[in-house]
């Protein structure tokens, strides 16, 4: 059983959500339609993990473009212009491409990962979200605390309340 | 591992090739040059080079492995004309090679400058940094009409539209010269053995050609000739062909 | 920041959302249009090219690069503001950035498109392009990782899926937005294309952070994108292009015509979409600072080019200097340098910042110039090599002047295809410039 609460005011959304995370619901999300700094706070989110995958990817990226670079060259020897076929110059350029173009992928990666997204199956949302409502929905809730969460809902100005089936 | 390791050695130091056979060299000699275009039509007799017509001439499209460029000197009356017979100077140093992002130009083994015409995508990168200009590029495909296409060098293959070529020194023929060395037991190609189309048809024998990593091998020797120099030399090219020319003070 | 007073959030999501929703007749005439432009001007005389060989373009033995090649140069130097300005920004958190961000990546991400089909038209064998990838083949061949050229292969690939994903994830929220404004079929493509956003703090929290690093990552490569394409020039030794201040003058040319451009498209974006809520004088007028400033640098750096020209003194760059400055197309580095570095200064006034109408002249004038400063770049140092033998000249023939049209056509179709299937503007951020809503207020 999941209880929605939809505010119209930030401040609401915020005293709302503050209130239930002390009280204990930490089955939590917060739904707003831009990104607030504030919400993040509350759900205790620092330091986002995707920064991980950055620097795994820049690093995997500068050795394995500086890798295939060299390992290309000597799998076929083909001299040119008297260079030395492990030319490292023209090499760290191409090492400087792969370092990003693995950050970025990586950083992708990282963004699905840690997000949980792709999640196409359907979760307790109101499209008015997405519009100008911020949402409190109260996951996993036990039979008897349900009348508690939504008591702080609506004292803290929520102008609509909702009962949604959680599907597992 | 070791053997890696010194392989990896080896390949990070440029100059390695030194070691090789051959080092294919050619000198002109321009106070025997006469202008005449004997090898500008020999090589293209050779080279199954593309006629282009006279419209496509007039673009400045036509295919010259080698041409004749005439410069005046002084001023008239005592005026004088020189000439410089300009094909791909076989660079060491090849600006070319290293534009090519395919490897389609490169350097083999016999210090020549190759052109692999199935692997050109035609970037046209190679023409811009050659300083000599002396690369051509197929705008159209051409054709040759019957019955001249009876005509056409069966070692030597045609070129489609898309594709950069360029004077080799007449790698067919060094190729058929190492072919019968090899048949005798020879580990190198005799001296003089392998003349290319332009040489072989220069009536002045303003040209010579050969090894000179032989030192015995009259090109070699003419390359130490005092008038010798070669063409834009500051720009560290090093050609492989010599040009000599008294210069009159 | 706002001109006609502070929008709703729902009200944000109405303007923006109508201009994908809402489809009229004008809007296919126009899109008609242009698809019949790019088509017969674009593509017919390439697939011509195709069938005869690149002789079909004005190219000759003397200057083997020409039209294709500056406006390849010109597109990926349109496509440098937009993902480098919008990072910078996001970096540097300039409010100002929020509402013309979208369409500024877009453009990047349309004209690098535009730059890469002229690469295609370029080649000489089009249908051999994927040689210059490294893909695993039975011969055991790869590219050169020495060229100029695979520089640029790697350096366009890269640009391109980093701004794609940039642009993409920018806009997973608003995808979320469409998908809850429509029913049926877009319905389901965007909630698809949503990954299923629902706007949890988790979500917005990884976003931003994600976000964050991919910018960090764009601005050093659109940096380099454009050094390795001046490389392709300047590592040659050719008169002209051998100059070792050609990648920060062709980063800050890219920039410069980037910048440009963005005010053409803001301003067709008020005009044609009724944008003109959210794209005010505040943007038009930081724009019209940064194109001063970057038209002095551009100054700087091309008085700059001459000097070091003149004062290193080798026959051959004097040669082709003057060349450039006297020859043949004279005329056209004197426009260029009218329009890039004379009329901007008019920006200095604020009357003419702060009016649409003279920015749109002075944006257009200054990518007209700019389109001709890679011409002038391409075309007048090939023809002036070293040996006199081989001085001549370049014009471009009906072919290449055809297809330059159609580049634009290409550009202004993928632009209006855009418009209709992504929110122009970012719906999540330009509700962040807003005030918060108040109980009381
Ligand atoms: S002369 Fe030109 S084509 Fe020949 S090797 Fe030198 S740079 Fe290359
Ligand atoms: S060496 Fe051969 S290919 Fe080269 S110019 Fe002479 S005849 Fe032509």
């Amino acid at each position: 059983m999941a209880i929605l609460g939809s505010f119209a005011f930030e401040e609401d959304f915020l005293g709302a959500a503050r209130k239930l995370k002390s009280s204990g619901f930490d089955k939590l999300s917060l739904l707003s339609p831009l990104p607030l700094e504030e919400a993040q706070e509350i759900m205790g989110l620092e330091k986002s993990p995707v920064r991980h995958f950055s620097l795994a990817g820049a690093i995997f990226g500068a050795i394995a473009g500086f890798a295939m670079a060299v390992a290309t060259s000597l799998v076929f020897i083909l001299p040119t212009g008297g260079r030395a076929i492990i030319t490292v110059p023209p090499f760290l350029i191409i090492t400087y491409e792969m370092t990003i173009l693995f950050g970025v992928l990586f950083t992708l990666l990282g963004f699905h990962f840690v997000s949980g997204l792709p999640a196409w199956r359907d979760k307790p949302y109101l499209t008015s979200a997405g519009i100008d409502r911020f949402v409190v929905i109260v996951e996993g809730a036990a039979a008897d605390q349900v009348a508690r969460a939504e008591a702080i809902i609506r004292d803290a100005g929520a102008d609509e309340i909702r009962h949604v089936e959680e599907d597992q | 591992m070791s053997t890696f390791v010194e392989k990896l050695r080896q390949y990070s130091k440029p100059g390695y090739y030194d070691e090789f056979d051959y080092h294919w060299t050619m000198t002109i000699d321009l106070d025997r040059c006469t202008g005449c275009e004997a090898c500008v039509v020999a090589c293209q007799a050779e080279n199954n080079l593309p006629i282009v017509g006279e419209e496509r001439f007039a673009q400045s499209r036509e295919i010259k492995w080698i041409r004749i460029e005439r410069y005046w000197e002084g001023e008239y009356p005592n005026i004088k004309m020189g000439f410089i017979p300009m094909l791909c100077q076989h660079c060491d140093d090849a600006p070319c090679e290293t534009a090519c992002p395919v490897y389609a130009t490169y350097h083999n083994q016999d210090g020549l400058n190759t052109q692999i015409y199935n692997r050109c995508i035609g970037t046209r990168t190679c023409a811009v940094y050659c300083p000599y200009e002396v690369r051509y590029f197929n705008w159209f495909t051409y054709t040759w009409d019957e019955p001249l296409e009876q005509q056409l060098n069966p070692d030597v293959s045609v070129r489609e539209k898309g594709v950069m070529e360029k004077c080799t020194f007449c790698i067919q023929r060094i190729r058929i010269a190492k072919d019968n060395a090899k048949d005798d037991d020879r580990r190198r190609v005799r001296d003089g053995e392998v003349v290319p189309a332009c040489v072989q048809s220069c009536p002045t024998e303003a040209m010579l050609f050969g090894n000179s990593k032989d030192p015995e091998a009259k090109v070699s020797k003419m390359m130490k000739n005092t008038r010798g120099y070669t063409v834009l030399e500051e720009l560290n090219t090093t050609p492989s062909i010599v040009y000599l020319k008294k210069v009159h003070a | 920041m706002f001109d006609h007073g502070q929008p709703s959030y729902a009200e944000v999501n109405k303007d923006i959302l109508s201009t994908m929703l809402e489809t009229g007749p004008k809007y296919w005439m126009l899109l008609g249009m242009t698809m019949s432009v790019a088509g017969i001007c674009f593509f017919m005389p390439w697939i011509y090219q195709l069938f005869v060989g690149v002789g079909a373009a004005g190219m000759n033995h003397n200057a083997v690069w020409g039209s294709y090649l500056s406006n390849f140069i010109f597109w990926i130097g349109l496509s440098h503001s937009g993902t480098l300005l919008s990072a910078v920004l996001h970096i540097t958190n300039s409010p100002w950035r929020k509402s013309i961000y979208r369409s500024a990546e877009a453009m990047t991400l349309f004209s690098l498109m535009t730059a890469t089909l002229f690469v295609m038209v370029h080649l000489g064998r089009v249908w051999f392009v994927h040689w210059s990838f490294p893909i695993p083949n039975q011969m055991g061949l790869w590219p050169n990782f020495r060229s100029p050229l695979m520089f640029d292969v790697m350096a366009i690939t890269t640009y391109l899926t980093a701004s794609s994903i940039f642009i993409y994830m920018g806009s997973v929220p608003d995808f979320a937005a469409v998908r809850d404004a429509s029913t049926g079929l877009r319905r389901r493509l965007y909630t698809i294309f949503s990954f299923g956003w629902r706007g949890t703090a988790r979500e917005w929290h990884t976003l931003g952070w994600a976000y964050t690093f991919f910018a960090v990552f764009v601005i050093p490569l659109a940096v380099s994108v454009h050094s390795i394409v001046s490389w392709d020039f300047a590592l040659s030794a050719v008169p002209g292009f051998h100059h070792t201040i050609f990648a920060p003058y062709f980063v800050c040319g890219a920039i410069y015509s980037g910048t440009a451009g963005i005010v053409t498209v803001m301003y067709c974006l008020r005009k044609f979409l009724g944008f003109e809520r959210y794209i005010g004088q505040v943007h038009l007028d930081s724009l019209g600072k940064l194109l001063i400033t970057l038209s002095l640098i551009w100054s700087y750096i091309n008085i700059l080019e001459l000097f070091t020209t003149w004062f290193g003194g080798t026959s051959f760059e004097l040669e082709a200097l003057s060349f450039r400055l006297t020859g043949f197309y004279a005329p056209l580095y004197w426009e260029m340098l009218i329009f890039c570095a004379f009329v901007p200064l008019l920006m200095l006034f604020k009357k003419i910042r702060w009016s649409w109408n003279k920015m749109l002249l002075i944006s257009i004038l200054i990518n007209i110039g700019m389109l001709t400063e890679r011409f002038i770049i391409v075309a007048t140092s090939q023809p002036r090599k070293f040996l006199p033998d081989s001085f001549g000249y370049y014009v471009p023939s009906w072919i290449e002047i055809s297809i330059s049209v159609g580049s634009f056509a290409i550009f202004v179709t993928l632009f209006l295809i855009f418009i209709k299937w992504v929110p122009a503007i970012s719906i999540y951020e330009v509700k962040e410039t807003l005030k918060p809503l108040r109980r009381n207020v």
